[in-house]
């Protein structure tokens, strides 16, 4: 909202002689952060920012209320007398209850052309508006920035009949002031004469009975309507006006009269108006109810006491109805302000006058029972610096996909289209994912595109699975991508790509490392390798992902509980095997090591897999290292001896044949 | 020497035999060259020997004397050369065993947590010690917990399809536009009463946390906005809890987070779910406070907004607020994050580039 100095200044006579960065830091102190500045010659626009809750700040007079109440200064005394009310000149019928439950009005007859005087154009200029030359408007204008207050001035002579306020009937329509045909809502609130509609109400005025040069009578409209009717109606109809602004958020139902009044002032005293008659129709609404604010609650919500004399003061100048009560205060709310109801709302305005940077700072007790952190939640924490420490780097991804996923089989095996936005930001940002892989290898070819030879992500984020007739469920889910040429960068370290076979065996040992059993893994379905384009070669990696839930977590545990481990020597012997090409691994192992049952084997893996025109064909050869370490003794190499051929006598039963 | 006595050939050869001398390279050359002077057969010690023994008798003496000087100056020679030689091999050996240790290593990979993470992580563990855990909620949100329960109006138009994801099929289901519908799912559970007619509050005592998490609101992207961002909000629900305690515990999480010397500053504002409402600046990390871009010249930075839970939040829990008072703030971690650090770019945490995700990550 635009605020021009010279007319806070002329509603607050105390500022005067205020400097512009204090005027800013005092109103930023109330609530009211101050955007911008801008200076033009004499004179000096701020730009305030204004809460929602505070329709009734958007004037000038209105921040000039809050900052005397900060200052202990009074406003200007409201040039001001009320007119005696006469006969309806026309009838003024109110339909719609509560929606708008007063009207002031007032028909005048124009007399010379007359005009906005100087400083009143000045001002208009400053609010970005503009003087239209034309004193009704000018001065409804004028009224609503200075008071916050819109009014509207109707043509009489273009009015039918009577007015009336009402909701739109199917079908109706109204051109506005700004040229466009509306087609009107049955819960449009209207201001209608006997042949339809004249204005949407608190909004805007319709085309037809504008004020123009030409017109010779003016009837006055000074009304209240209901905030959420007018915000919708504007919404509706994409119409946010100064007046909409002011009514959509709440406006005086008290000034209604008094703007009235005053816009009869101007006009009588800019054009020489002779006014016909002034009436009104409905009543004002109630005021508030009388709302208890214990001096103990205020002193709580401030944290300090406060003093009580200058509290009465802050709220009085506030324009709060105040009865002093021996433990605290009877409060009741100024017609303008909707956004005090309960004591916590006064308590604000006493903690908000006073500066909340009187508030001291203190820790609260601490007075309640401590609560350890998630499982899950540690989970999350650990497991992801475990992985950083592998050498992954953790990716955050919008989460966002398109609608390819589930045809591409990468989904969770669930209903996409129940994972569909209805209002997404482009098709490719209408799903939400059902899995980590897509987003992890776009950035993988990112990366590699950008030159990075080795690219290692992670990404721990929920998935989406949605099934009919079931909730959404969220899981927890880690994905990984391991992708294009590692080692080569230094004289001891191989080069190994990624794409290959073999790359898979890496992210198995990155689940193994993570704690994920074996029989888990090899039940594993959700791998993916991609090839792409990078660094001028092609590219390729592995990838996979897992629900969090199938990594194990002791987070009871602080370490893990003991094992025994053996003093005695270990003996390694290495059996050197012929197998088929196709031979799996797992099976082999397994085959060797259920021949050792009851042997003390300590470890037994393929340490070396060497491939070769000389060896006979369809054969490769495995090198199958074994330690053996008994708990309670020194091994002989005879019992040794006797183990290893059982050992190949295990892996012959599966067609190998010890390598000569 | 007297040569003129010798076999020409032999006075020919050692006339070149420090040249082949210095020629041998390694062992084994020197060896064949010990052989060709010294060696029993055929050398030319033996072919001397021959010379001796065929020479006229008066001569013998001479020669003789000529000949012993001859083998003794070859073979000392010889000998020492072998040694320089053997010696220079051990050397070589030591060499080819020895690396040099300035070689670049092999060095464990190393990765990073992902800075947004970082900043989350470090929040919790800044609040741990004042007696805050952590709650979460999910992503796909319910408009009761997401709006509702938070006291916004039915007809606020951050509950519209311009601002607000809706799931197409799934009735009344949104993406959370903030992380406070976990406070919503929080009270509710701790105000439930059980069997015994006491809540989890009231056996309790009160409840502080923080819900860190994933949020959505319907923005482009662009270098200051994304459809997907995070928050961390927090809150305390006990007895006698006011705006000091809020501005206490603010003031000493921000000094934990961005330093002893983090000066914050509390304003008065408006958000639905709470009253009275706040929002806390702190001084302009870059400028220090003497006005730059990044403060619009103000010296302070707005970083979050806060206040105490609003009555109407606790009632619709069934907690009485008459009883119990608590407060509540939420900040934006990409906010925070690009303040600290400097990023131009709010995309940037979301490209995932490896070179910003090494230089902006880290393992705590």
């Amino acid at each position: 909202m635009l605020i021009d100095l010279k007319t806070l200044t002329h509603e607050l006579p105390a500022l005067a002689g205020t400097a512009t960065a204090d005027l800013c830091e005092l109103l930023a102190g109330l609530g009211f952060p101050v955007d911008g500045v801008e200076t033009q010659g004499e004179t000096t626009v701020l730009e305030v920012d204004v809460t929602a809750n505070r329709g009734d700040a958007q004037s000038h007079r209105s921040l000039a209320r809050d900052l005397a109440a900060k200052l202990g200064a009074d406003l200007r005394p409201l040039e001001h007398a009320a007119l005696a009310e006469g006969e309806p000149l026309v009838p003024v019928r109110l339909e719609v209850g509560a929606a708008a439950p007063y009207y002031a009005t007032a028909v005048l007859e124009l007399g010379r052309a007359g005009s906005t005087p100087g400083p009143v154009r000045a001002f208009l200029a400053a609010m970005g508006a503009g003087a239209k030359g034309l004193p009704a408007v000018d001065a409804s204008n004028e009224l609503l920035h200075r008071f916050g207050h819109p009014t509207h001035a109707f043509d009489a002579d273009k009015v039918k009949g009577g007015i009336t306020v009402r909701f739109a009937r199917a079908g109706e329509t109204l051109v506005t002031l700004d040229g466009v045909e509306r087609q009107l809502s049955e819960k449009d609130l209207l201001i209608a004469d006997d042949a339809g509609p004249i204005g949407l109400a608190g909004t805007m005025g319709g085309d037809g009975t504008k004020v123009s040069a030409a017109t010779k009578r003016v009837l006055l409209e000074s009304a209240f309507f209901d905030p959420r009717t007018v915000r919708a109606m504007a919404h509706r109809h994409g119409l946010h006006t100064d007046a909409s602004a002011r009514f959509g958020r709440g406006a005086d139902p008290g000034f209604a009269p008094v703007a009235r009044d005053l816009l009869v002032q101007r006009l009588q005293a800019w054009s020489g108006a002779r006014l016909l008659s002034a009436w009104a129709a409905g009543s004002l609404p109630p005021a508030g109810p009388w709302v208890a604010l214990p001096w103990a609650m205020l002193d709580r919500v401030a944290g300090y006491p406060i003093d009580h004399g200058a509290a009465c003061d802050h709220l009085r100048r506030l324009g709060c109805g105040l009865r002093e009560t021996g433990d605290g205060l009877l409060l009741q709310a100024p017609s303008w302000r909707h956004d005090l109801a309960l004591p916590d709302d006064f308590a604000e305005e006493v903690l908000r006058v006073n500066g909340y940077e009187a508030i001291p700072a203190e820790l609260p007790p601490l007075d309640c029972a401590p609560v350890a952190l998630a499982p899950d939640y540690l989970k999350r924490r650990k497991l992801a610096l475990r992985l950083a420490n592998l050498g992954f780097f953790q990716t955050v991804t919008l989460g966002f996909t398109d609608p390819k996923e589930g045809q591409e089989g990468h989904g969770t095996g669930d209903s996409p289209e129940l994972r569909t936005l209805r209002n997404p930001l482009g098709e490719d940002y209408s799903v939400m994912r059902g899995t980590l892989l897509r987003d992890l290898a776009r950035i993988a070819r990112l990366n590699l595109e950008r030159g990075v030879r080795e690219v290692r992500f992670f990404e721990i984020a929920p998935v989406f699975e949605a099934h009919p007739g079931r909730p959404m469920t969220e899981t927890w889910t880690l994905g990984l991508v391991w992708a294009g040429e590692l080692g080569g960068e230094d004289p001891l370290s191989p080069v190994r790509h990624m794409g290959e076979p073999e790359g898979q065996s890496f992210l198995i040992g990155v689940l193994k490392t993570i704690g994920v059993p074996d029989a888990a893994i090899g039940a594993f379905k959700r791998w993916r390798i991609d090839r792409w384009e990078g660094g001028g070669k092609e590219q390729g990696g592995w990838q996979f992902e897992i629900p969090l839930d199938a990594i194990p977590f002791e987070a009871g545990r602080i370490i893990p509980q003991f094992a025994p481990f053996s003093r005695f020597p270990v003996v390694e012997r290495d059996l050197s095997l012929l197998v088929a090409l196709g031979q799996p691994y797992e099976e082999l192992r397994g085959a060797v090591a259920a021949a050792l049952d009851g042997v003390p084997l300590a470890e037994l893996k393929c340490v070396d897999v060497f491939r070769h025109k000389n060896l006979p064909a369809g054969r490769q050869a495995w090198l199958l290292r074994l330690r053996f370490q008994a708990a309670d003794r020194t091994l002989t190499g005879a019992e040794v001896d006797g183990w290893m051929a059982r050992a190949l006598a295990a892996a012959e039963s599966l067609g190998a044949r010890l390598r000569g | 020497m007297e040569t003129s006595l010798l076999p020409p050939e032999v006075a020919d050869a050692h006339r070149t035999f420090p040249a082949a001398l210095a020629a041998c390279a390694d062992l084994d050359a020197l060896m064949r060259l010990k052989g060709a002077f010294v060696g029993r057969d055929g050398s030319h010690a033996a072919r001397l020997m021959e010379a001796l023994k065929a020479a006229p008798r008066e001569q013998k003496r001479d020669l003789g004397a000529a000949v012993n000087a001859l083998k003794n100056q070859w073979e000392e020679a010889l000998q020492a050369r072998q040694a320089e030689l053997e010696q220079a091999r051990q050397r070589e050996a030591a060499l080819a065993k020895a690396w040099d240790p300035h070689l670049p290593p092999p060095l464990p990979p190393q990765g990073a947590l992902h800075p947004l993470t970082r900043l989350m992580d470090r929040m919790v563990d800044v609040f741990r010690p004042l007696g805050y855990h952590v709650e979460e909620g999910p992503e796909a949100e319910t408009e009761a917990h997401n709006f509702d329960g938070l006291n916004i109006p039915q007809d606020h138009p951050a509950r519209g399809s311009a601002d607000t994801f809706y799931f197409r099929d799934q009735d009344g289901l949104l993406l959370r536009t903030h992380t406070s519908p976990v406070q919503v799912r929080v009270l509710n559970r701790i105000g439930r009463r059980g069997p015994d007619g006491r809540s989890e509050l009231e056996r309790a005592g009160g409840i502080r946390f923080l819900a860190p998490g994933r949020v959505y609101r319907k923005d482009e992207i662009d270098p200051t906005h994304s459809p997907m961002f995070h928050q961390v909000e927090g809150m305390i629900v006990g007895k006698g809890i006011g705006m000091h305690h809020l501005k206490g515990t603010l003031s000493y999480a921000m000094k934990a987070l961005f330093g002893p010397g983090a000066e914050v500053r509390f304003r008065p504002s408006y958000f639905p779910f709470v009253e009275p409402g706040a929002e806390m600046d702190v001084r302009c990390p870059l400028c220090g406070g003497s006005g730059c871009r990044v403060c619009k010249g103000s010296g302070w930075v707005e970083l979050l907004g806060a206040g105490l839970l609003h009555p109407n939040i606790l009632s619709m829990a069934g907690i009485d607020p008459a009883v119990w008072s608590g407060f509540a703030f939420g900040m934006g971690v990409e906010r925070t994050a690009m303040m600290v650090s400097q990023t131009p770019d709010l995309r940037l945490f979301f490209e995932n580039d490896q070179r910003f995700l090494r230089t902006m990550g880290g393992l705590d």
